[in-house]
């Protein structure tokens, strides 16, 4: 006995040796290996520069009939690159007082005038954050020796917000026409006499689209098995296509698709994401279905640097699918009301206040909305968006009263339910909540509501889903179990109860 | 004095009603003063006027074309007083400001104009070096700038100044864009020019431009030699006439030449030189058997010479060839040149061995003294017999059936 325990110890002891010895030489292989990664021979000399794309206004160069010496395209987009830097750079320092970057875009004696505004500013705790969302340079001379040349910039659409103390005193709008003088120097297109010709306050007139014939009886789509992920890897057209074909025949004629912003790329759009978005767009269309076109979902920072990115993104969707048969409205953004208390109301206001004038400025045949989350906020913008969309989570009971409120704030714009919906969700994390009977009970009633006040509808959500991504709802069990079931149908594919009051009767 | 005053004078404005005329966006509802004066000379004192309305002085928003800012007023009697800072009156350029007070903010635009004078001339030239005949050029951009480092205004005369050998010119350029340029042509022949510029009294430093010939025309070859002996030692010189482009230019310094030989058996032999004062030289050694050379030159792709024809004569008739020391070692020589002198040392002799027919073995020495000698050792080429071939200067002898032992 005592021998056999021996060869017990024996063994272990041997093993753990071996297990110790090998763990230390991995170890010290992993970090002799790390020391000897160094630099890389390609890294040494820093030849390889990452493009990072921070300033993308929109950009539309006059066609070049310039003076000297004829341009060719890349010296255009280096001088291009370098202006815009030096805008990038130029707000940045009024953003935070600081002059990092200025002395790359401009030169000795241009920076100085720079600097002299930053010391004033920081001497009286003024900052400024400024983007540009638009320019029209013409390149007006080039040198002979390629390293002079003169640019007029027309109608740059300048968006500044002053801060004196850190409170904000001015939000304004500009319409500029500058004159620029840049040097080659140091392979830097550098800024050497920088003159703003021409100023005027900026307001974009847009076109209202005629919304009388709006009449929307839709639901909001995911499918059920890749909900917040629709463009992904499991993207099927047949599935959507079936989901289609269930709403269309439920009595249903449009649906809301959201387009998540850094699912699709952020600033440079993934064309396989836009080409999976067209062909739902087809799906829709095939099942005569309208669709609303959500934009910037899950997009949270609004900060004034990031809004040209915003805009190309919205650029690149907005003119790949604004010919599409079956897009019937944009929605600017999800629920951007809950985002106030975050990045503060009159920022996030601005931002939707600039997006709607962009979608408007590139699509003047679709009506554009914002799907607020509340009744109290849809009277927001209501006098820049075709129809008002809000959505409504809260008890049927004060219903009436918030509507008609609503329709007095808001006479003359139809008003579109966006979302509402009742969880069926009765178990563990809440044992006492609604039947499926009741949710039935719940879109019953919603629709009798509806007809007596006469609105349009879309209601939360086909499915039940099974998995809820943490983004929506957070990580919370409660919510993510209510949020799962939403839907008219069941995790299994049933129909619930619900499904009878889908649609008007 | 006088004209001080007109400089600085606060321009003082009653902003009523009709305000509308002097640039502004909106209809001013309440009485507000404002200066009429919407242009300024740059780097004057700029003061904005307003009616006092309330206790605490509201902000001024202003922005030129570097930046923006915040004004604090200052309540003098009745009246607001924003004045605005120095960074933003000393640039050019259009101003914009906002009164962050009313509901309806009152808005406006002040003009800063260029001043009439000039400090500095900031002066770019280039291509810094162009070709001479008329077609090539180079340009000249000035950017005059004031004592504020402002642009001047739009149709400023600037003078450009040039000078090239004999000739000394002056040509008026108008600033447009912020800038003036001048393309200024080649002359037909090659030098230096200098260019200069001025304006309002303001001269530039001054420029140098290299006019450089153009490129060069065909030209001619000689050939210069001690002797027309092929011997292997000697050297023969190439030299090219003065090269030239076709307007009479001597081509640059260290325009590169290569000279082209192709021999009697079409093989081709190379060698190159750069020209000093258009004329390029070259070398190269004698032949070391007769042969028959034909020579031209080019300037690549640009321009090539005449083709001259060489001869060199064949300098050892004949030579004696002694087998010694168990044939083992063959002495060649004397080798002697066209004077029967010993040749000099390094003419090439080479030593075929064959084994029946085929090629077993190359030797190769160099004559030393007017012989080379060949040592066959044993252990590379055994007791047995063999066939020998000797080469030199162009000849050869073959010895057959030799026993080695």
């Amino acid at each position: 006995m005592v021998g056999f325990n021996k060869n017990i110890m024996r063994t272990i002891l041997l093993a753990s040796y071996i297990i110790l010895i090998g763990l230390i030489i991995t170890g010290i292989s992993a970090l002799f290996s790390y020391l000897n990664t160094g630099a890389d021979r390609s890294s040494m000399l820093h030849t390889e520069i990452q493009k990072v794309e921070q300033y993308l206004p929109k950009l539309n160069w006059e066609p070049l009939q310039n003076e000297g010496r004829p341009m060719d395209s890349e010296n255009l987009n280096a001088l291009q690159n370098d202006y815009l830097d030096a805008w990038y750079v130029k707000q940045i320092a009024y953003k935070t007082n600081k002059i990092a970057g200025i002395k790359d875009y401009y030169t000795d004696s241009a920076r100085l005038n720079l600097y002299d505004f930053i010391a004033l500013n920081k001497a009286k705790n003024i900052t400024i954050e400024a983007t540009t969302l638009q320019h029209n340079p013409t390149l007006e001379f080039f040198s002979e020796d390629g390293q002079l040349a003169v640019i007029t910039d027309r109608n740059v659409i300048e968006y500044k917000r002053v801060y004196k103390d850190e409170t904000l005193v001015l939000e304004t709008n500009e319409l500029s026409t500058y004159k620029i003088v840049f040097l080659l120097e140091d392979g830097f297109w550098r800024i050497r006499h920088l003159v703003k010709e021409h100023t005027e306050i900026y307001k974009p007139e847009n076109k209202m689209v005629n919304t009388d014939s709006l009449n929307i009886k839709g639901i909001n789509y995911y499918p059920q098995a890749t909900p917040w992920n629709m463009y992904g890897d499991d993207f099927s057209k047949d599935t959507i296509s079936k989901d289609f074909k269930i709403i269309k025949d439920a009595g249903l004629n449009a649906v809301r698709l959201f387009v998540q912003y850094e699912d699709f790329g952020k600033a440079s759009v993934e064309y396989k994401k836009l080409e999976k978005l067209k062909h739902t767009l087809d799906a829709a269309e095939e099942q005569q279905l309208k669709v609303v076109l959500t934009l910037f979902d899950f997009y949270g920072d609004y900060s004034v640097l990031n809004w040209t990115l915003n805009q190309k993104h919205a650029t690149t969707i907005v003119n790949s699918v604004k010919n599409h048969n079956a897009l019937l409205a944009w929605d600017i953004k999800n629920e951007p009301n809950l985002d106030f208390k975050s990045r503060g109301k009159d920022l996030v206001i601005a931002w939707v206040d600039h997006m709607i004038d962009l979608v408007k400025s590139l699509d003047d045949k679709h009506p554009v909305t914002v799907g607020w989350s509340n009744t109290e906020s849809a009277s927001i913008l209501k006098d820049k968006v075709d129809f008002i969309s809000f959505h409504y989570y809260e008890d049927l009971s004060d219903f009436d009263e918030a509507i008609n409120k609503m329709k007095t704030e808001i006479p003359n714009k139809p008003l579109v339910l966006q979302e509402f919906g009742l969880s069926s969700y009765r178990g563990i994390w809440n044992p006492f909540g609604n039947s499926e009977n009741d949710q039935m009970a719940y879109y019953k009633l919603a629709q009798e509501k509806f007809k007596t006040h006469n609105l349009q509808f879309m209601s939360w959500t086909l499915y039940d889903f099974t998995e809820i991504p943490k983004e929506v709802v957070g990580r919370l069990p409660w919510r993510k179990r209510a949020q799962e079931h939403f839907g008219f149908i069941n995790q299994n594919g049933e129909t619930k109860p619900a499904f009878t009051y889908i649609s008007t009767l | 004095m006088q004209i001080k005053k007109t400089h600085i004078i606060p321009l003082i404005l009653i902003l009523l009603s009709g305000f509308a005329v002097a640039q502004q966006h909106e209809q001013a509802s309440t009485n507000a003063s404002v200066t009429t004066q919407t242009k300024y000379e740059v780097g004057s004192s700029i003061v904005l006027k307003f009616p006092a309305t309330k206790a605490v002085a509201p902000l001024l928003y202003c922005s030129n074309s570097y930046g923006s800012t915040l004004i604090s007023g200052d309540r003098k009697n009745q009246e607001l007083h924003y004045k605005i800072p120095n960074n933003i009156s000393k640039k050019t350029g259009v101003i914009n400001w906002q009164l962050l007070d009313t509901k309806t903010p009152i808005s406006g635009n002040i003009y800063i104009t260029p001043k009439a004078e000039v400090a500095t001339m900031e002066t770019y030239i280039g291509p810094p070096s162009i070709e001479a005949g008329g077609t090539d050029y180079t340009m000249l951009v000035v950017i005059p700038t004031d004592s504020l480092d402002n642009p001047v205004p739009n149709n400023t005369t600037v003078n450009a100044n040039f000078q090239f050998l004999d000739s000394e010119e002056k040509e008026t350029i108008l600033t447009n864009n912020l800038i003036a340029f001048k393309n200024i042509n080649s002359k037909k022949e090659s030098g230096r020019m200098l260019v200069s510029s001025e304006s309002l009294g303001i001269n530039s430093k001054e420029f140098t431009i290299n006019v450089s010939a153009a490129i060069p025309t065909d030209f001619s070859i000689s050939a210069t030699r001690p002797h027309d002996y092929a011997d292997g030692n000697q050297i023969t010189t190439f030299s090219t006439s003065i090269i030239k482009d076709r307007l009479n230019n001597i081509v640059s310094d260290g325009t590169f030449v290569t000279f082209i030989i192709t021999n009697a058996e079409n093989n081709i032999l190379k060698t190159t030189g750069t020209t000093i004062n258009g004329v390029a030289t070259s070398k190269i050694i004698h032949p070391d058997f007769k042969d028959q050379w034909r020579i031209s030159a080019f300037v690549d792709g640009m321009a090539e010479s005449n083709t001259i024809t060489l001869h060199y004569k064949q300098v050892i008739e004949d030579f004696e060839v002694s087998f010694l020391n168990n044939n083992r070692t063959i002495r060649v020589g004397p080798l002697q040149s066209f004077m029967k002198q010993m040749i000099p040392d390094g003419l090439q002799v080479k030593l075929k061995v064959f084994k029946g027919d085929t090629l077993f073995k190359t030797l190769t020495k160099t004559s030393f003294n007017g012989y080379a000698n060949f040592s066959l050792k044993p252990a590379i080429f055994e007791n047995e017999t063999y066939n020998f071939q000797l080469e030199t200067a162009g000849k050869t002898k073959v010895f057959k059936s030799k026993k080695l032992w």
